[in-house]
């Protein structure tokens, strides 16, 4: 109901600061809060219990979507930034899927990108999403030392993230995805917007033939968390993105999942969810990479 | 404790507290300002909590009392002007848009964001605008008809603009 | 705080407050809520007010070895700690005769406070008092109990085995409750009626038998619950409560805490977030906030957690109802046999135990239809679960799913459509009593069916269907319909509940000619107070304004059942209405008296604040006029007439009241993933006359709504461990907007003749025909599949696999 005990927050201006209010506690006892749209419910429930709470949310570094060579979304991006940006498309566009329907409009106006990604729970979006475009974290040590490492290291499984306790998130690195390129994400749950019981995400390149140079799909809301389905990556890899190829695309990713029993699906109808969302996104990524469809995946 | 500094509906509150306070009991409990509600525990799924943090509807049981230091705030209580309805306020009275009332200062404080920012939606936009907040007692048929009520008039109000 | 200028949301009807009786009047109560100024329980304080929170058993059935409060105690800002033996020398057990029903069952005796063992997730066992909530909180976590483990008994089947774990150890069975309601009270008549039962079904060319199951759902409302009280040696208790039934409450209070009614007062808040039955019992934990108040000399409150909530209340619905209907080839119903298995949960919770709403649902199984015969027949089994509580459509959502259901088998059967089927079988002479003994005072339920159907064009229908099939998709139709109570008279509540049916109305004219009406009812959303004014407006001729409304205090209002099997309607508001004509009479009999006219109230109208004789309107009076002098000035009245314009009504009508509605549901199925849409929704009501049609359309919305979220996204699921595995949001889940339809409503009016104004109460049992209506359409859709569902909720995914199963046999049938 009530958080326990809170001894400090910590309100940083900056990096350098936020790094330092590490200072004195123990790994895991100081932690980072961002929109804290699912840190809250942990802190409350009393899942976590931290001693000191660094809110990040004047942290100007952490902000904004830069656009050079690819994107650099700063950590504490809103999904409602995200959600509203139109230059999100193509092979972007998967990111505004994902963010126009997490949680609701009042979820969207504070939670993050950064959040969810060090989060990491089982059945969420953003994972899923930046493992599909092949996005990179840049982290940062307490110590001032950073790196940046790509998303199939840094999500490890529900909850668990490469990031260290003493880490900050920095900022998440999309590749340039050009004209030729496409994505899409869709996911299913209960009710309109719920959390993924399966969630699709598919980028798609394509060369100037038209042919699929190359294909990232992920997963979202299978018990291992968000991981690639390279079965359906191999088939689509090649191809002409025929109704055909996707078909049997997502027929092998289904054979391949392995998905679990729960009260909202059983395995076998995850596998029928992989299949159909993944007709629907993959679809959807080829149009948008031969510029014939702009609009969300709905 | 921390001090903080938070302006409510316009008026400027130095507090005294824990960290671990959650913005809705400095709302409801320290400043008695009770039109906002709590029903759920930890998740943060009803919405009856909603409130604007600097203009936009978030949930403030999501959110720690010390972080809205600095902030503006409103509260249902915040809404209307010298005593005067919002078009909203209006709409939710004449269209029958509550029935408990213990959803609605959530609602209303979502949606005057919504329109705020989607002055002319579809019936469907302001379904999925709502899907962050609960009713049980009105089925949301008279709700949305309040919201569309409520978009029209206020049109209707700037002439159209 | 101003409403629009002049515009309050009254109508303009000068010249005609007759017309405030069916007015669209914008609610009295919404002003304060549009802006924050309500008052809920959690917003009251009092100086002084300390925090409870319960510590709640996390096994489903174990012994309490021990209980260890050391720590909690020591924690600073902690008041007081107290277990279940702490306090059961101190006040009596749950089992008080207020609370008990006037049936025969194995009732067990319990503490609000576990004490020897727990019999479910989430029981109490403890008690924290605290200065503040968070450290009340802190302080239960340190709380330790030491439990030994018993066998979980979790499937209600199981339970009624010879040789399963018992649970309540004061009883050698897990039936609690047993009865048969067919055939009358006697065993002997009993067995003969199920032998004629027997011999049509022998006799019957349509036999349909199957096994229906519901889950465990319930309407939980968005304000948990939550109390507050207060004792003074002078005045004694002083308890605030998110009740529907003050009056119970405090008689509860004065039997378990065991001091006298007279030193408790309860007040259920004019503003209580929804209520649906949940909060009708009296619950644990409102006598413990009450033991600790007066312990401590200081105001407690406490405001359960939505998990709390979740754990503990709101769980209704959960039953197996075995089924089989007779009929003849063309469609005529002859009998049904019903074995419906309830699972009760612990039975633990007072007025109800688990399984009064199970009564009642049998009780009203038989529904709108003719029947020569039934045999109905129900058992409810004690498990390790929370008990089942009361929520709307009270017993009615099982036994109608099964019954709706077991219609369109019927009618496939026969090859006739359902719509046919069931339109054919209506009772058509009123008033009846059902094969249960359920009366049923008037309704003319082939007036609401025509109607409805008048709105959907079957044959139209039935052709696109078919040319969409021809194309791989997938709609269908369901209709159902429902006859509903509208109050229970007293001979079914006094046995079922211990307590009267009447509707009681105090109305006290103020010497301004101002109206204060008093009810002993709470409502939660209902817009009592509108419709009130509006009926005092109507017969006395004075503003919607100029009456106030009281409810929900136990101190100043007459006895009330409680705001539940939507008694306003019939009962409360004819007792209203009954009482403004009291003061009518006495009102001109003083006039005429002193106009020395020889005249009765019928000679005369109450409009716009003017009493007007009809024969010469130029012979007229102000209201308030008349109230002054015969309040203020009573001089010279007439001879045996004392002062005063007080009355007070107790008003039951000559025959049990109901209420009728017919639902048509339309579907698209995605057979790919199971989805459906719901394409259309469209109803007909026959609720009587209606004082505020805004007011019904909303209750309307609202029922059809929760028995969407019912039937297709609420459950309730224990594992095997009894862990209850669904109590927040995210895993119990609630229809959100984006979830629901548009409903188109439609009304037909069937006038009581056995109420005043010919009104009804409605829309409590509203939700039970949702599920019918929903999984037929589903079922209609998917019939090339030969695809029939006869268990909730309603998933895609459970329909997908139907789906492949019924591919997979049609293929292997193909080979």
């Amino acid at each position: 109901m009530f958080p326990a005990v809170i001894d400090e927050y910590i309100r940083p201006k900056d990096i350098a600061q936020a790094r330092g209010a590490l200072a004195g506690y123990a790994p895991g006892d100081a932690i980072f809060i961002a929109g804290g749209q699912s840190l809250m419910q942990a802190i409350k429930s009393r899942m976590v219990r931290p001693r000191c709470v660094i809110d990040l949310q004047d942290v100007a570094e952490l902000k904004g979507i830069e656009r050079g060579n690819g994107l650099t979304i700063g950590a504490m991006t809103r999904y409602v930034e995200i959600a509203e940006d139109r230059d999100l498309s193509g092979g972007y566009a998967a990111l505004r899927d994902a963010a126009q329907h997490v949680g609701d409009r009042q979820v969207r106006n504070r939670g993050t990108i950064g959040g969810s990604i060090c989060w990491n729970y089982v059945a969420s979006c953003m994972p899923c999403v930046v493992l599909g475009l092949g996005a990179s974290m840049n982290l940062i040590a307490a110590d001032g030392k950073r790196r940046q490492i790509r998303a199939e290291e840094f999500l490890l499984g529900p909850l668990e993230t490469a990031r260290a306790p003493e880490e900050l998130l920095v900022s998440i690195s999309v590749p340039k995805l050009g004209a030729n390129s496409g994505s899409a994400y869709k996911k299913w749950g209960l009710v309109t917007d719920a959390l993924p019981v399966v969630g699709v995400c598919v980028l798609v390149i394509l060369d100037s033939a038209g042919k699929c140079r190359s294909a990232r799909v992920s997963l979202a809301g299978l018990s291992a968390g968000a991981h690639r389905a390279k079965a359906a990556e191999r088939v689509l890899q090649g191809g002409n993105g025929s109704e055909s190829e996707i078909k049997d695309a997502f027929a092998q990713a289904a054979a391949a999942a392995d998905t679990q029993s729960d009260k909202w699906a059983d395995d076998s109808y995850r596998r029928q969810l992989i299949r159909t969302l993944g007709f629907e996104v993959a679809t959807s990524a080829f149009a948008r990479a031969r510029g014939t469809v702009q609009g969300v995946a709905k | 404790m921390k001090t903080i500094t938070v302006t409510i509906n316009d008026k400027v509150y130095e507090e005294s507290v824990e960290p671990r306070m959650l913005l809705v009991d400095l709302i409801r409990e320290r400043l008695g300002l009770t039109g906002t509600h709590v029903s759920c525990t930890y998740e943060g799924v009803c919405g009856a909590c909603t409130i604007h943090l600097d203009g936009d509807a978030v949930k403030s049981c999501m959110m720690l009392a010390v972080q809205a230091d600095g902030h503006k705030i409103t509260t249902v209580e915040g809404l209307a002007r010298d005593g005067v309805l919002t078009a909203l306020q209006r709409s939710f009275k004449q269209e029958h848009g509550l029935q408990c009332g213990f959803c609605t200062a959530g609602i209303l404080m979502n949606m005057t964001d919504f329109l705020s920012k989607n002055p002319n939606p579809t019936d469907a936009e302001i379904r999925h605008g709502l899907v962050g907040n609960l009713c049980r007692c009105t089925g949301y048929v008279h709700i949305v008809n309040a919201v569309r009520a409520a978009a029209k008039l206020a049109l209707a109000e700037r002439g159209g603009e | 705080m101003s409403d629009e200028q002049g515009t309050s949301g009254r109508p303009n009807f000068a010249g005609d407050t007759k017309a405030w009786m069916g007015a669209r009047m914008p609610r009295k109560e919404d002003l304060r809520l549009i802006t924050g100024n309500g008052k809920f329980v959690a917003d009251f304080v009092l100086p002084g007010m300390l925090h409870a929170v319960f510590v709640r058993s996390e096994m489903a059935h174990a012994k309490i070895v021990s209980i260890d409060t050391s720590a909690a105690e020591a924690l600073p800002g902690v008041v007081c700690v107290v277990t279940g033996k702490d306090i059961q020398g101190q006040i009596k057990s749950m089992r008080q005769p207020v609370l008990m029903p006037n049936v025969p069952a194995n009732y067990p005796d319990y503490w609000p406070l576990s004490i020897d063992k727990v019999k479910f997730h989430g029981e109490p066992v403890a008690m924290v008092v605290a200065s503040d909530k968070y450290i009340a909180v802190d302080a239960a976590e340190l709380v330790v109990v030491e439990y030994d483990p018993l066998p979980v008994v979790t499937d209600p089947e199981v339970a009624l085995q010879p040789g399963a774990t018992q649970i309540h150890d004061q009883f050698d069975t897990n039936e609690i409750f047993k009865m048969t309601f067919t055939g009358g009270p006697e065993l002997e008549a009993q067995e003969r009626n199920a032998r004629e039962v027997d011999r049509i079904f022998e006799s019957a060319e349509v036999v349909v038998k199957e096994r229906f199951r519901v889950h465990r759902t319930g309407v939980t409302p968005m304000e948990p619950r939550a109390a507050l009280c207060e004792w003074s040696d002078a005045d004694g208790l002083k308890a605030w409560v998110t009740t529907q039934r003050p009056h119970t409450e405090r008689a509860a209070l004065a039997q378990v805490l065991d001091i006298p009614a007279s030193d408790v007062q309860v007040i259920a808040p004019r503003d209580v977030g929804g209520g649906f039955g949940v909060k009708a019992p009296f619950y644990r934990e409102v006598p413990m906030v009450a033991y600790m108040a007066r312990k401590l000399r200081r105001p407690v409150r406490w405001v359960e957690s939505r998990y709390e909530s979740l754990m503990n209340v709101g769980q209704e619905r959960d039953q197996i109802n075995d089924l089989e209907i007779a009929a003849t080839k063309s469609g005529k119903l002859l009998a049904f046999r019903s074995r419906i298995t309830a699972d009760n949960g612990s039975g633990e919770v007072g007025v109800y135990w688990g399984f009064t709403m199970a009564f009642l649902g049998a009780v009203e199984m038989p529904n709108a239809y003719t029947w020569e015969k039934a045999d109905i027949r129900l058992r409810s089994a004690v498990t390790n679960k929370a008990s089942l509580t009361p929520s709307r459509a009270f017993g009615n959502f099982p036994t109608r799913f099964a019954l709706e259901r077991g219609l369109d088998l019927v009618a496939k059967k026969c090859g006739i459509e359902p719509s046919q089927l069931r339109r054919q079988n209506l009772i058509t002479q009123m008033p009846c009593a059902s094969v249960t003994g359920k009366g049923y005072d008037s309704g003319d339920f082939e007036k609401v069916w025509a109607t409805l159907m008048s709105k959907v064009d079957l044959p139209a229908f039935r052709k696109e269907q078919a040319e969409l099939r021809a194309q791989g998709r997938y709609i269908g139709i369901g209709l159902t319909c429902a006859v509903e109570l509208s109050g229970l008279a007293s001979c079914v509540l006094v046995p079922m509940e211990n307590l009267p049916g009447y509707g009681a109305a105090a109305i006290r004219l103020d010497a301004l000619g101002k109206a204060q009406v008093f009810c002993g009812d709470a409502p939660s959303g209902q817009g009592h107070e509108t419709a009130v004014a509006q009926l005092v407006a109507a017969e006395l001729g004075i503003d919607p304004s100029d009456t106030t409304f009281t409810s929900g205090d136990s101190k100043t209002t007459p006895f009330g059942a409680g705001s539940i099997a939507a008694r306003f309607g019939g009962y409360s508001a004819s007792a209203v209405q009954k009482a403004c004509q009291e003061l009518k009479n006495k009102i001109v009999a003083v006039l005429a008296h002193d106009l020395k006219l020889d005249a009765t109230v019928g000679d005369f109208d109450f409009v716009n604040g003017e009493i007007v004789f009809r024969k010469d309107p130029s012979v007229r009076t102000a209201f308030a006029g008349m109230v002054d002098r015969i309040i203020m000035k009573p001089i010279d009245l007439p001879p045996g007439m004392s002062a005063g314009l007080d009355a007070t009504v107790f008003f039951e009508s000559d025959q049990p009241l109901v209420c009728f509605n017919a639902d048509c549901c339309i579907v698209e199925v995605d057979v790919e993933t199971g989805k459906f849409e719901i394409k259309r929704w469209v109803t007909c009501e026959d609720v009587g006359n209606i004082i505020n049609p805004l007011i019904v359309d909303g209750q309307m919305h609202g029922a059809i709504v929760q028995g969407l979220s019912n039937t297709m996204f609420e459950e309730f699921v224990y594992n095997e461990e009894g862990q209850q595995l669904t109590a927040d949001f995210e895993n119990y889940k609630l229809a959100t907007a984006a979830d629901v339809p548009d409903i188109e409503l439609n009304y037909t009016c069937t006038p009581s003749p056995y109420t005043p104004l010919g009104t009804r109460g409605c829309a409590e049992g509203r939700p039970s025909s949702i599920p019918g209506a929903l999984t037929n359409a589903v079922c209609d859709a998917l019939s090339p599949f030969g695809v029939e569902i006869n268990e909730l909720p309603l998933r895609p995914n459970k329909i997908w696999k139907k789906i492949q199963a019924a591919r997979e046999a049609m293929g292997r049938a193909a080979e």
